[in-house]
């Protein structure tokens, strides 16, 4: 519906003879909606998701995707303090996405074929790596999954865990129980309860579960198949290219300035005396890195002096910085042994 | 104008009343399609009911029939169907049981067993639903694990896993033909007008185990026992039959919920019987029992119908609770697979008109049962 609407004032924009100024790209509907709105709605979760989507008792919100979502709202708006954050379960965060109630999904989601097609999304860079893993009770005595038989393994409900999980276990030939919960709080208290043997879910979260949630860390062990290699990455609706492009470049432009070495400390520095034409580009002293998008010029250095660059945000959120002291492993740059890069910028 | 033409016009003014009625919710209902299909095609989102031939891929706790992640989608869909009856009937035969007991000591004399049932209903009846399913969720996973399970005679246990019970060693289909033996039986013997009530319980008892004895040593594996008993190995148990700790929880949940509703219904139909018929009773020299089976129910059950009806449709309702613990019941079935196929509207259409058909079919037979115990002359 939006889509049409903003078809329609564009008709009657030209109709009327508003001399609109005449750029080289369309301009994005969800970014139109977004400014007129002023705030940029982003999924939350029902509860916290250690690292990644955490609430306090403040209704504050932190986390790696949190973080995301703030750049983003800064590339578009100007302002960290303009995203909005909707709290939603896994289960939710597709129908409402679809139905308008948030702008964009950024929350340790995997990109799978069915929700490209089907489920009519549209997939940005991914800028995570994380695998399916098990964790199991210290007391079982075991280290790997085939020593699950007879089983009860607990996941979160409407996930691909769930999926990776089942198709895992049957591989093996494993007879099990899967019991699967809405909310990631059930799911604790019942492995916790010993309701289940072990507890399939996403590797860095169990990794984080077991460094600060539980009481005792060697009590639980983090069984050694590594089931996936889920790319995480922000999803939008289905339609809006433009969209899609903000994005993937906002993701582009934090791996960019980790690369370069642009820091929230020392963008203001780099932004006046830059150091080399990609980095003149990517502050919007050279100016089209905005034009291209249809925003200002500045947004990518607006944006690194919010929220800094992706090494910082990992950093603040689940590396060194934070309770969990997470490896980068995986999700360093590609220059320093990981998966991560950005595509080129012209 | 005489009073036929009056007439005429009149009808014919209803008629059209209604015909513009009929038109007007057909429009709503064709809008209403129309646009979410432009919708669904503007978001390229595929829409139909195809996607039920494929496979779900993901399993879950609780299935009467077997279940594996290759099932499609209809399997999963109806295997969430059988559990929510199923449950929902468990529940319903439990609460109304429980009621009717509850409902009549609330109308008993005695002070102390009044003033339980007072406080039994008060309790279970003032706390919202999901918080008393949660509590016994959070009670019965804290019980032991399957190591050290409560042992009954070392043929059924108890851990925070489930219930396990000794079972008969016979394939499910078996299993459901013993049940229609047994309610064939009920109709049969219940129907008789020369016997006790209590008599035709107990020949209910003896002639229904006696049948499914016979039963599963017709069908049971030649060389094993008819019984299959649970026995402890590595990490569950085998043999016997499995009560998840979910569904446990569940028929708990809302018995205890249900049973104090129906009690209320019971104590207020009672309260409705006519003192004069009891006084009669005592004139006859009849027990205070007999009084409860031939006077006060039988005039009771005319107030208690309707009312339980309606929470016989409540009680089915509330399966869907199932989802704050985990147990698969049509509704968990439902949202896991929205969220796994991305068929909102298609699978929430399912939902929508499976609990039409159950509780439709319910209200037909509390009708049903109303239309039998109608007075004649009333």
């Amino acid at each position: 519906m939006a889509t049409n609407i903003a078809k329609i004032a564009c008709a009657v924009a030209f109709a009327a003879g508003v001399a609109a100024p005449v750029t080289a790209v369309a301009k994005s509907s969800t970014v139109t909606a977004i400014e007129e709105r002023g705030t940029l709605l982003c999924s939350g979760h029902n509860g916290s998701y250690f690292g990644f989507v955490e609430v306090n008792d403040k209704n504050e919100w932190k986390g790696l995707d949190i973080d995301m979502c703030r750049a983003l709202t800064t590339a578009i708006l100007g302002d960290p303090d303009k995203a909005q954050i909707v709290p939603l379960s896994w289960a939710q965060r597709f129908p409402a996405l679809q139905s308008g109630d948030v702008d964009v999904i950024i929350k340790a989601t995997g990109w799978t074929m069915g929700r490209d097609t089907e489920v009519g999304l549209q997939f940005s860079l991914p800028y995570f790596f994380g695998g399916t893993q098990f964790m199991a009770h210290g007391d079982l005595g075991i280290t790997e999954a085939k020593e699950l038989d007879g089983g009860t393994i607990c996941v979160e409900a409407g996930t691909t865990i769930e999926r990776l999980a089942g198709n895992y276990l049957k591989t093996l030939g494993i007879e099990h129980t899967m019991v699967s919960y809405e909310k990631a709080s059930e799911l604790r208290a019942a492995y916790l309860a010993n309701r289940c043997d072990a507890f399939a879910a996403w590797g860095p979260f169990l990794a984080v579960l077991r460094a600060t949630e539980l009481e005792k860390p060697d009590a639980h062990i983090i069984l050694s198949d590594q089931l996936s290699n889920e790319p995480i990455a922000a999803a939008m609706r289905q339609g809006d290219e433009e969209f899609v492009d903000m994005v993937n470049w906002m993701i582009a432009a934090l791996l960019i300035a980790e690369e370069e070495g642009v820091t929230s400390a020392n963008v203001e520095e780099m932004a006046s005396n830059p150091p080399n034409p990609k980095i003149a580009r990517l502050l919007g002293v050279d100016p089209g890195m905005g034009e291209r998008l249809g925003i200002r010029d500045t947004w990518a250095k607006e944006m690194i002096a919010a929220t800094g660059n992706f090494g910082e945000i990992y950093d603040r959120n689940l590396g060194k910085g934070s309770p969990y002291k997470l490896e980068r492993g995986l999700n360093n740059l590609w220059s320093h042994g990981g998966v991560l890069y950005a595509p080129i910028l012209d | 104008m005489d009073a036929a033409a009056l007439k005429l016009r009149r009808s014919r003014r209803d008629m059209l009343v209604q015909a513009l009625l009929v038109v007007f919710v057909v429009l709503v209902i064709w809008v209403a399609i129309s646009t979410a299909h432009t919708n669904l095609t503007e978001l390229n989102m595929t829409s139909g009911f195809g996607f039920l031939e494929r496979a779900t891929g993901w399993s879950y706790s609780f299935s009467l029939i077997d279940r594996s992640i290759d099932d499609s989608y209809s399997r999963t869909l109806l295997i969430g169907f059988l559990n929510t009856l199923f449950l929902g009937l468990i529940c319903i035969v439990l609460s109304t049981i429980l009621g009717f007991a509850i409902g009549t000591a609330r109308d008993a004399r005695q002070l102390g067993l009044n003033a339980l049932a007072t406080v039994y209903i008060q309790l279970f009846r003032n706390l919202p639903l999901i918080l008393q399913l949660v509590f016994w969720y959070a009670v019965l996973i804290h019980m032991p694990g399957p190591r050290q399970a409560f042992t009954m005679g070392e043929v059924a246990f108890l851990s925070n896993r489930g219930l396990m019970l000794p079972g008969f060693n016979v394939s499910p289909t078996v299993v459901l033909a013993m049940f229609a033996v047994i309610a064939l039986l009920a109709v049969v013997i219940f129907r008789q007008k020369s016997l006790q009530p209590v008599q035709k319980l107990l020949l209910w008892l003896v002639s229904g185990s006696g049948a499914m004895l016979l039963l599963a040593w017709i069908f049971a594996p030649a060389d094993s026992s008819i019984f299959s008993i649970p026995a402890q190995q590595g990490l569950r148990f085998r043999g016997g039959i499995g009560v998840p700790i979910e569904l446990v929880a569940m028929i708990l949940a809302i018995t205890l919920y249900g049973s104090a509703y129906i009690a209320e219904v019971v104590r207020g139909g009672l309260n409705e019987v006519p003192s004069g018929l009891t006084e009669a009773g005592k004139a006859l020299g009849l027990s205070s029992r007999a009084i409860w089976f031939h006077v006060k129910m039988p005039m009771a059950l005319r107030t208690i119908m309707p009312p339980l009806g309606n929470q016989w449709i409540f009680i089915m309702k509330a399966t869907t609770l199932g989802v704050a613990i985990g147990f698969s019941d049509l509704f968990y079935i439902v949202s896991t697979s929205i969220t796994q196929s991305g068929q909102t509207l298609e699978l929430m259409g399912l939902l929508m008109l499976s609990f039409l058909l159950i509780n439709y079919s319910l209200a037909q037979l509390v009708n049903f049962m109303n239309a039998r115990l109608a007075l004649k002359g009333h």
